[in-house]
């Protein structure tokens, strides 16, 4: 029975066009008729059946309703005026048929049922499709703009995010369990549409539990089908959220766990609850990872790469895909400054250049200064002094420069720390001492290596 | 007859002895079959190869296989290092401080601890072993570090510790096997010529994979581990001796000039290549390859394997032994291989099997003398990398194939000369340095005595996903179709441990 019951309810959304269907042709065909008056007991067939098919939907969808879990309140609005529809067209047919019979028929003018059946159906239809899409369905599409002028901005389901400073203050229910519940949980439990009688939007829900009981036991995860549900098999027949909608991820379903765990507490931080920062950190805002600017290029013709190549260049993409361009010598020891110009095709592209091992001198800053978007530069075991580097000063995505085993002059060194968008400086084994230290300023981090790992007695201790 | 009659001759020969009756009905077989079977062939050899997203431009691979290449993601390190030690260190002396099994020494181990497990050698009950070291919390990180590694202590805030690493195997041979192929079988190709098939090598003149080994012996586990399986051939390892000429016979032959030398690779190669049209073996084009670059590696590799003309200074911090062969020789030429270009070097160290059956492997003398032998050079290698600009684009793996058990090894039940600990490969440390690792972090926890993992359990394969990771790879992307499936390091199981990386 409940079978039948069912599935006649989910023919609702098919019936509901009949009545739908036949009333707006009654009500065309009233409005062609209005002037001749020859075609009424036509448009009297036509508002009959407007009301059995509307009948039909009413019973339809009051099945829908009892077995699909919605809460009244969602469904009433739309149930009071379908309602309305059925009545209304059987009011318009009585009185398009035998107005002589019921006195107040006849009193009551044909035109008022015309639109008050009109403004009926408009409403009925457009809350069905609320209930069943979702009542931001269709101003969705909307741009942002329109939708923040008509004061309807998106609903915020995403996960606040966290970082390294802030995580401790965080509420674990608030900021954490409620925007887990409402992307992965709250489409199908909440005010509107709560199956299982469970609704998960806001904490009395989650407290209330469903038609199985509580959902939480407090302190006993294990036991909370809040949580144990999650971690069952995903073909059990009780494992939430079902096997087609989106899952919890492991790091989302280990919160929910921590929160029944620690008394499902709605106000405590995460601070106060003392627990481990391991727990938070796949929710913690990721950081710029890469060092590149985050800018677009365009890509460089293919055919200059193979030019560059051709002479045993090594050009490479970062990454398949990536505009950016890592080039390296490495292979070509007589590399010159004169071929510093070959790469002019790809200036722009180029973030990382490796120089090393060739035969460049202080001439190649002028051109390196072209080289836009340079972040790594590699001028090691080469014989540059740094006479000239203050071109390397409108280099400013330029972070790592590897200037190791070079002639590099004292002198220029204080031109060299003023270019303070640098990170990094190597200058191992260069003339440059570790006093030099003194005059860095800025945040440039200088590496003058020569490491010793001192003699100790153990070293020669055989055992 | 004179010479050149005999070699047309022998050609014609040749020629016949390609058409048998076999190959007639091979062809003919393949020849009706082929449309069918073409799909087939695809995953046999180079020609079915992809690279998760099939774009590796074939020609161009074809001719020049170790072609560097972009990687398919962004990549935080464009080298690696990997230092095994084979024979499995103890992480017990070196880096798992565990107090509480010093206070259970010379205990019986409780039967729960023994139960259902398999060692090596341990027969019976035998009982709990203290950590034979001192240990102290060092550097700004407060890792544990034991005295058998006093250098090291010095660089720990350098390296993420990973304290439990979990493996299945036992036994060296397969276990250094699944350390390095991800499988404890023959067959697979190693970590290095994964690395070298996706990503090709950057110097031209010297081998992308370059193994070494020190401490007498070559692990147990025999060339395999670093062999090439079903990828081509020419991304196996090649393994250069650190004492004498790095490769043999690379010196031309007395009164054959490198003109003559040319000449004849050039002429062999032609034969090689209408082989190759012949029967489009790639085989032949590893062949081809191989004697091209061996061509150039005779002047690139003699410069490059002299460490002799390293400045004193770091020839001490290093603690080198010239002309001899030794970890510390490998730690600094593995410095010079990636500074120039080579991809993944690979390094082994014989002799860490401290089973307590002789001084060498005593937990407490033998393990002691081989820490000693790693401690400083390992250490150098990881500051002179930073000085160099190197460690920020190299990654640096240390490691053994599993641990060694809190008991002490009682084999055939008796009680062993020397203290020893057995296989163990429940819970054991590695660590891992370099660009895009967290420095000064420590993943894993084991339990009181050092037996399992309680927290942060990774498995090799997360070890591999993890290196793939740093050099660019999805390691669930990163595939090679052979014999109908595509396989990968991973095979179906991984997980990059974020936790370590920065």
């Amino acid at each position: 029975m409940e079978v039948i019951q069912q599935l006649l309810g989910r023919l609702h959304p098919i019936v509901v066009h009949l009545p739908i269907g036949f009333i707006v042709t009654g009500l065309l065909l009233q409005w062609f008729d209005r002037k001749n008056n020859e075609w009424g007991k036509i448009i009297a067939i036509i508002f009959q059946w407007g009301f059995i098919s509307a009948a039909l939907a009413c019973i339809s969808g009051y099945l829908l309703y009892i077995g699909e879990g919605y809460s009244f309140d969602t469904v009433k609005f739309h149930l009071w005026l379908g309602v309305a529809t059925a009545v209304f067209s059987l009011l318009m047919f009585l009185r398009l048929v035998n107005p002589s019979k019921v006195d107040f028929l006849k009193r009551l003018p044909v035109v008022l049922i015309s639109f008050s059946l009109f403004f009926i159906i408009s409403i009925t239809g457009h809350l069905g499709g609320n209930i069943t899409h979702g009542s931001d369905y269709l101003i969705e599409p909307l741009p942002t703009s329109i939708k923040s002028f008509l004061g309807i901005g998106p609903e915020n389901h995403e996960i606040p995010i966290l970082d390294e400073k802030n995580w401790e203050d965080a509420v674990l229910y608030a900021d954490l369990v409620q925007p887990i519940l409402n992307t992965k949980c709250v489409s199908c439990h909440n005010s509107k549409k709560d199956r299982g009688d469970l609704q998960l939007h806001e904490g009395q829900g989650i407290l209330n539990g469903g038609e199985n009981g509580l959902v939480i036991e407090a302190n006993d995860p294990e036991n909370s089908s809040l949580y144990a549900r999650l971690v069952l098999p995903l073909d059990h027949d009780d494992h939430m959220p079902p096997k087609d909608k989106t899952q919890l991820s492991k790091d989302e379903i280990n919160i929910i766990k921590i929160w029944i765990a620690n008394s499902n507490s709605f106000d405590k931080k995460i601070g106060e609850l003392g627990l481990k920062k391991e727990l938070f950190t796949a929710f913690f805002q990721k950081t710029n990872e890469s060092i590149y600017p985050e800018i677009e290029v365009a890509s460089a013709s293919i055919d200059s790469i193979e030019v560059l190549k051709a002479r045993g260049l090594h050009v490479e993409p970062l990454s398949d895909g990536n505009n950016f361009l890592k080039v390296s010598c490495i292979n070509s020891p007589k590399f010159s400054d004169n071929d510093v110009r070959l790469l002019s095709p790809i200036f722009d592209q180029t973030v990382h250049l490796d120089l090393g091992k060739t035969e460049i001198t202080d001439e190649v800053f002028e051109l390196l200064s072209q080289f836009s978007n340079l972040t790594v530069l590699k001028l090691n075991n080469t014989t540059i002094t740094g006479k000239n580097i203050e071109k390397l000063k409108g280099l400013e995505h330029l972070k790592i420069l590897n200037l190791t085993h070079t002639n590099f002059d004292e002198e220029q060194f204080s031109i060299l720390s003023s270019l303070d968008q640098l990170q990094t400086v190597y200058m191992y084994n260069t003339s440059i001492s570790k006093n030099a230290k003194d005059k860095i300023i800025g945040t440039t981090e200088y590496n003058f290596g020569g490491y010793e790992l001192p003699i100790s007695a153990t070293d020669s201790i055989v055992y | 007859m004179n010479s050149l009659d005999r070699l047309i001759k022998e050609k014609i020969e040749r020629d016949l002895e390609a058409k048998t009756r076999r190959h007639f009905i091979k062809t003919c077989v393949t020849g009706m079959g082929g449309v069918a079977l073409g799909s087939l062939f695809m995953s046999c050899g180079s020609f079915g190869s992809n690279k998760g997203n099939g774009k590796i431009p074939l020609s161009d691979r074809d001719v020049n296989p170790m072609a560097s290449l972009a990687p398919p993601y962004p990549a935080k390190v464009k080298s690696v290092i990997y230092l095994h030690m084979a024979g499995a260190p103890s992480q017990l002396e070196m880096f798992d401080y565990k107090p509480a099994l010093q206070k259970l020494d010379g205990q019986l181990t409780p039967q729960s601890l023994l139960e259902g497990k398999k060692f090596a050698f341990i027969k019976g009950t035998p009982k709990l072993l203290g950590p034979q070291a001192k240990f102290k919390q060092e550097g700004e990180s407060g890792n544990w570090v034991s005295n058998f590694l006093p250098h090291f202590s010095k660089v720990v805030d350098e390296v993420a510790f990973l304290k439990a690493v979990n493996t299945d195997q036992f036994n060296h041979g397969p276990a250094q096997l699944f350390m390095q192929t991800g499988s404890p079988r023959l067959g697979r190709p190693s970590i290095g010529s994964w690395v070298t098939y996706g990503l090709g090598s950057e110097n031209q003149n010297l081998p992308g994979f370059v193994v070494l080994t020190s401490g007498g012996k070559t692990p147990d586990a025999g060339k395999s581990i670093w062999g090439s399986g079903f990828l081509p051939s020419v991304y196996q390892g090649v393994q250069c001796r650190s004492k004498g000429d790095p490769v043999l016979y690379i010196d031309d032959p007395k009164g054959i000039s490198r003109n003559l030398k040319q000449s004849t690779i050039e002429a062999i190669n032609q034969i090689n290549k209408e082989e190759f049209n012949k029967y489009s073996d790639p085989e032949i084009l590893t062949r081809i390859n191989q004697y091209e670059m061996a061509y150039r590696m005779q002047t690139a590799v003699p410069e490059l394997m002299n460490i002799n003309d390293e400045p004193e200074h770091i020839k001490e911090m290093y603690g080198v032994k010239p002309g001899k062969e030794s970890f510390a020789n490998n730690c600094l030429l593995a410095r010079k291989l990636v500074e120039d270009g080579v991809r993944f070097v690979q390094l082994y160290d014989w002799g860490w099997d401290s089973h307590g059956d002789s001084h060498a492997n005593a937990i407490d003398l033998g393990l002691r003398n081989k820490c000693t032998e790693i401690d400083r050079p390992m250490s150098a290698l990881l500051l002179d990398l930073k000085q160099r600009g190197l460690l920020e684009e190299t990654l640096v793996v240390w490691g053994g194939e599993f641990g060694r058990t809190p008991m002490q090894e009682n084999r055939e039940g008796q009680e062993m000369a020397f203290k020893g600990r057995d296989h163990h490969g429940d819970a054991f440390t590695m660590w891992m340095a370099g660009g895009g690792i967290k420095k000064g972090a420590s993943f894993g926890v084991t339990d009181e005595i050092g037996y399992s993992a309680i927290e942060g359990k990774v498995s090799v394969h997360d070890v591999h996903a993890t290196i793939l990771h740093l050099l660019g790879f999805n390691h669930e992307q990163f595939t090679f179709d052979f014999q109908g499936r595509p396989f990968r390091l991973t095979d179906v199981e991984g997980h990059v441990i974020k936790e370590i990386l920065a």
